[in-house]
């Protein structure tokens, strides 16, 4: 499996390499999961937040 | 005549015996490692020699006098049974030497494996990291000011009211918060002050966000009086208490004071009618 040794070879073999990509895909995935939280609330709650009705109430002068 | 005949047996019984500390009697004239006699094998079908079992002649115990013996005699024909039984339910012995062949059981894809390893443990990483910074982050946004604590802190302000070359005083976070208008001439003054020889140099653009609109908290770097507006030396601030005094941008000029007046946060806002401090 050409892929699979790629993969472990870049990322893998050193500890360091490792250590610091499941620092940095924490983040990344810290980021992504708030955002796709986020974007499920809303939708499911769509109409009843004061942002979707604000336009309702709040006229820009 | 009638033969007599005793009725009497006599019988010699064994003296007690004394109980070895093991528990077993003390018997020195029987030999307890020795085999039992062989029984006649007796199921009713009389006494036959067994093919199993060295005859009585060839081997095995006899009492003589009071004593056990067990001889054998070196020239007893073998009595072991030789036939091999075919039909049995017990594992074959294999030769111990011979591994079993596992290649069944061997991946076709190490590699693949390898890497689906560590990519588990590091996706569990990764989830675990995630996890503890969310919890820390969390935990220490709890010891944030609240909503409503962050909105009583923010004061508003309507600058329309205040004509120019005015003074204005408002309370904010307890403190005296001193807005002034300025004029265009008090803004060139400010601006024309060579501020690097100050005692803290700071330019006039960077104490305000608008040159017309000085926001400064009023409260004296000395030792915390208010000073009064339009007074001083220097057309701007004097605080009565020492004696410091504060030119048109709140600067430190004359007097004890180490620094200039502190500009608290603040921004404009709806079309610049309004200030918000804080």
């Amino acid at each position: 499996m050409a892929l699979s040794n790629t993969i472990y070879n870049a990322v893998f073999k050193r500890n360091s390499v490792f250590v610091s990509t499941i620092f940095i895909g924490a983040f990344a995935f810290g980021i992504g999961f708030d955002t796709g939280v986020q974007k499920f609330w809303d939708s499911y709650n769509k109409g009843k937040q004061w942002k979707d009705i604000r336009g309702k109430y709040v006229q820009e002068s | 005549m009638a033969s007599f005949k005793a009725l009497k047996t006599a019988v010699s019984l064994a003296p007690t015996v004394r109980a070895l500390p093991s528990g077993i009697p003390h018997a020195p004239l029987l030999n307890l490692a020795v085999r039992a006699p062989h029984d006649a094998h007796d199921h009713g079908h009389g006494v036959e020699a067994r093919s199993d079992v060295a005859p009585r002649w060839a081997s095995g115990p006899s009492k003589v006098g009071s004593q056990l013996y067990s001889k054998t005699f070196a020239s007893a024909s073998p009595t072991l049974n030789h036939q091999q039984r075919f039909m049995h339910t017990s594992v074959s012995v294999k030769n111990a030497n011979e591994v079993p062949d596992f290649s069944a059981y061997r991946t076709s894809n190490p590699d693949g494996n390898r890497a689906l390893s560590y990519f588990m443990v590091g996706s569990m990483g990764v989830i675990s990291a995630s996890a503890a910074k969310s919890s820390i982050s969390e935990f220490l946004q709890t010891m944030a000011a609240s909503a409503d604590v962050l909105a009583l802190a923010k004061v508003e302000v309507d600058l329309a009211s205040i004509p120019e070359g005015k003074n204005v005083i408002i309370k904010w976070r307890g403190k005296p918060v001193f807005i002034r208008h300025r004029t265009p001439g008090e803004i060139e003054e400010a601006r024309q002050t060579d501020w690097k020889t100050l005692r803290d140099p700071e330019s006039d653009d960077a104490r305000v966000k608008k040159p017309e609109w000085l926001v400064m908290l009023g409260v004296c770097t000395h030792l915390g009086c208010v000073p009064i507006g339009e007074a001083g030396d220097y057309g701007g601030w004097f605080c009565p208490c020492h004696g410091s005094h504060y030119d048109i941008s709140g600067r430190i000029r004359k007097g004890p004071a180490p620094l200039n007046l502190e500009v608290p946060a603040y921004e404009f806002s709806e079309a610049d009618e309004k200030l918000v401090i804080g």
